[in-house]
């Protein structure tokens, strides 16, 4: 099946900082894929490429055909204007470490802000759908709630309800549970594992192994800006080749192995 | 057997309210006493003229803080754009208007004719500029322009409160920078600035007092034309005093309002 990702050569520096150097990664529709690696590894700098919340230096990025923050005439890309960044955009969902709600707006206002405002949809129409999607992460009693007066997990299940509104191609997801408190981890990632089983193609930035190891059809190890190692989470997570994942993997793990 | 509480004794604030009652009586005798005809101030207060430049007052007050609210907010996004040019734009408007005082200002406005007599397209269309810059719209541009330059400043403090995680959840949902500033960030910084805001309204009610200069009928200038007339100074200063006092006064409330309503998910704890 075609990708509906193709990344080649990617790369991108903060200053001296190589935070990308020359990453290749295709997705297919419907794939589920967890990057793993150490802080610093790339996978956040590789999400925001993508969804073009950084300028990448070198390197491209299809999305669904269509080139990612560039048009091609011939051999030179023109950089895209904001408009066409902004509609862009629209392919990608993003879920963020910090949630990052609306804290003036209420849960159900969150949902439908992009498709009213954004898509233009009617209200009505709108509101109906919010109301299933957050039914859909088990929220239907918290549509009127404030941000603050929900916990870090109900405000993650709210944000991706809210990236699931706009019924996007690829929903990115950027360490979403580590902002949480550990009892709060469980209710996320079990939205999530639904989403991932309903067919959603899901690129996973995450220190949560088992959940990898479980829902991941693909593992990807980042270190120093580039993909160390690729394959099932089987063969990642449980029988590494490379040492430096064999490193990682034992650091995380406290040295016990498991899979 | 039960024990009784004898509550602490604070003579330290019967002694302090003493005084201040006694301070207070000598006061209010010693102006009772004094060279004021307060059936003056009693009788001037609702006089017409009075009235007139009071709504005047508040007209200009309100017109001129509306411009400088404008002018402020499209500043401060332009100090914060990406865009050098309007950046420089930014601080050189600031650092003008902030750099001279006010009744300079006001003073330039009224006189612009004698920079340009005429106004308008050569060839095309003009006007005589005394014709066109009367004392109100000199006042308004003059007071308005230079409010612009500090409500600038208190908008980007605000603009700067807002998590940055902010533009880029609008920018994930495909707003532009333009859509994500108007439905997303100015919300939110609104709580920050309406303080601060209420601060500058309320000094925009007094500044209003400096049009005076350039012949705009706000409610000191019909305070003096009265005692130029009947002598009366020390009256009508205080007419006009408790105005001010009056306007400010309604102001408080007014912005309570406004934060409360903008205090939304703020406020809600779990």
């Amino acid at each position: 099946m075609n990708a509906v990702i193709e990344i080649r050569g990617l790369a991108k520096a903060f200053g001296s900082f190589q935070a990308l150097a020359g990453v290749d990664l295709d997705v297919r529709p419907g794939e589920v894929l967890c990057i793993i690696g150490a802080s610093g590894s790339g996978k956040t700098t590789l999400l925001r490429c993508i969804n073009q919340l950084v300028e990448f230096d070198a390197g491209s990025i299809v999305l669904d055909g269509a080139l990612v923050g560039y048009r091609r005439a011939g051999d030179v890309l023109h950089p895209l204007s904001e408009r066409e960044i902004a509609r862009q955009r629209l392919r990608t969902g993003m879920v963020f470490q910090r949630f990052n709600l609306f804290p003036h707006l209420t849960a159900l206002e969150n949902v439908i802000e992009g498709p009213v405002q954004v898509l233009r949809r009617p209200k009505a129409e709108a509101i109906a759908e919010a109301r299933a999607l957050l039914k859909r992460v088990g929220l239907a009693d918290k549509e009127g709630a404030y941000p603050a007066s929900l916990s870090g997990g109900q405000q993650q299940r709210v944000a991706i309800a809210r990236a699931l509104a706009m019924k996007p191609q690829v929903i990115l997801f950027d360490e979403p549970t580590s902002a949480l408190d550990p009892e709060l981890v469980g209710e996320v990632l079990a939205v999530m594992k639904d989403l991932a089983r309903s067919g959603v193609t899901m690129i996973v930035v995450t220190h949560e192994l088992a959940f990898a190891r479980e829902v991941a059809d693909r593992v990807v190890f980042m270190d120093k800006g580039a993909i160390v190692e690729s394959g099932t989470p089987a063969k990642v997570l449980g029988s590494p080749r490379e040492p430096r994942t064999q490193a990682f993997l034992s650091a995380v793990l406290g040295g016990h192995r498991t899979g | 057997m039960s024990l009784r509480i004898v509550h602490k004794r604070h003579w330290g604030r019967w002694l302090a309210a003493a005084v201040i009652v006694v301070l207070l009586i000598l006061l209010a005798i010693a102006f009772a006493h004094g060279q004021i005809d307060w059936k003056v101030v009693g009788q001037f207060f609702t006089a017409p003229a009075i009235l007139s430049g009071l709504v005047n007052t508040v007209v200009m007050a309100v017109l001129a803080m509306a411009l400088g609210i404008v002018l402020g907010v499209v500043v401060a996004v332009m100090r914060l754009s990406p865009n050098q040019v309007l950046q420089s734009v930014a601080i050189g408007y600031a650092w003008l208007f902030r750099g001279t005082p006010t009744i300079l200002q006001l003073l330039l406005w009224f006189n612009l004719g004698l920079v340009f007599p005429t106004l308008g397209i050569p060839g095309v269309w003009s006007v005589k500029t005394i014709d066109v810059m009367t004392p109100f719209l000199a006042a308004l541009l003059g007071l308005g322009i230079n409010q612009g330059a500090y409500t600038s400043e208190v908008v980007r403090a605000g603009l700067m409160s807002v998590d940055a995680g902010q533009t880029e959840a609008a920018q994930s949902i495909g707003m532009t920078r333009l859509l994500a500033l108007r439905r997303i960030i100015l919300p939110q910084a609104m709580r920050v600035v309406i303080p601060p805001l209420g601060n500058e309204f309320i000094g925009m009610v007094k500044l209003t007092s400096l049009a005076s200069v350039i012949q705009y009928a706000e409610v000191l200038h019909s305070a003096e034309d009265i005692y130029y007339v009947n002598n009366k100074v020390i009256e009508l200063l205080i007419v006009a005093g408790l105005w001010y006092l009056v306007v400010v006064s309604l102001l408080t409330p007014l912005q309570m309002l406004l934060e409360r309503r903008f205090a939304r998910g703020v406020a809600t704890s779990r």
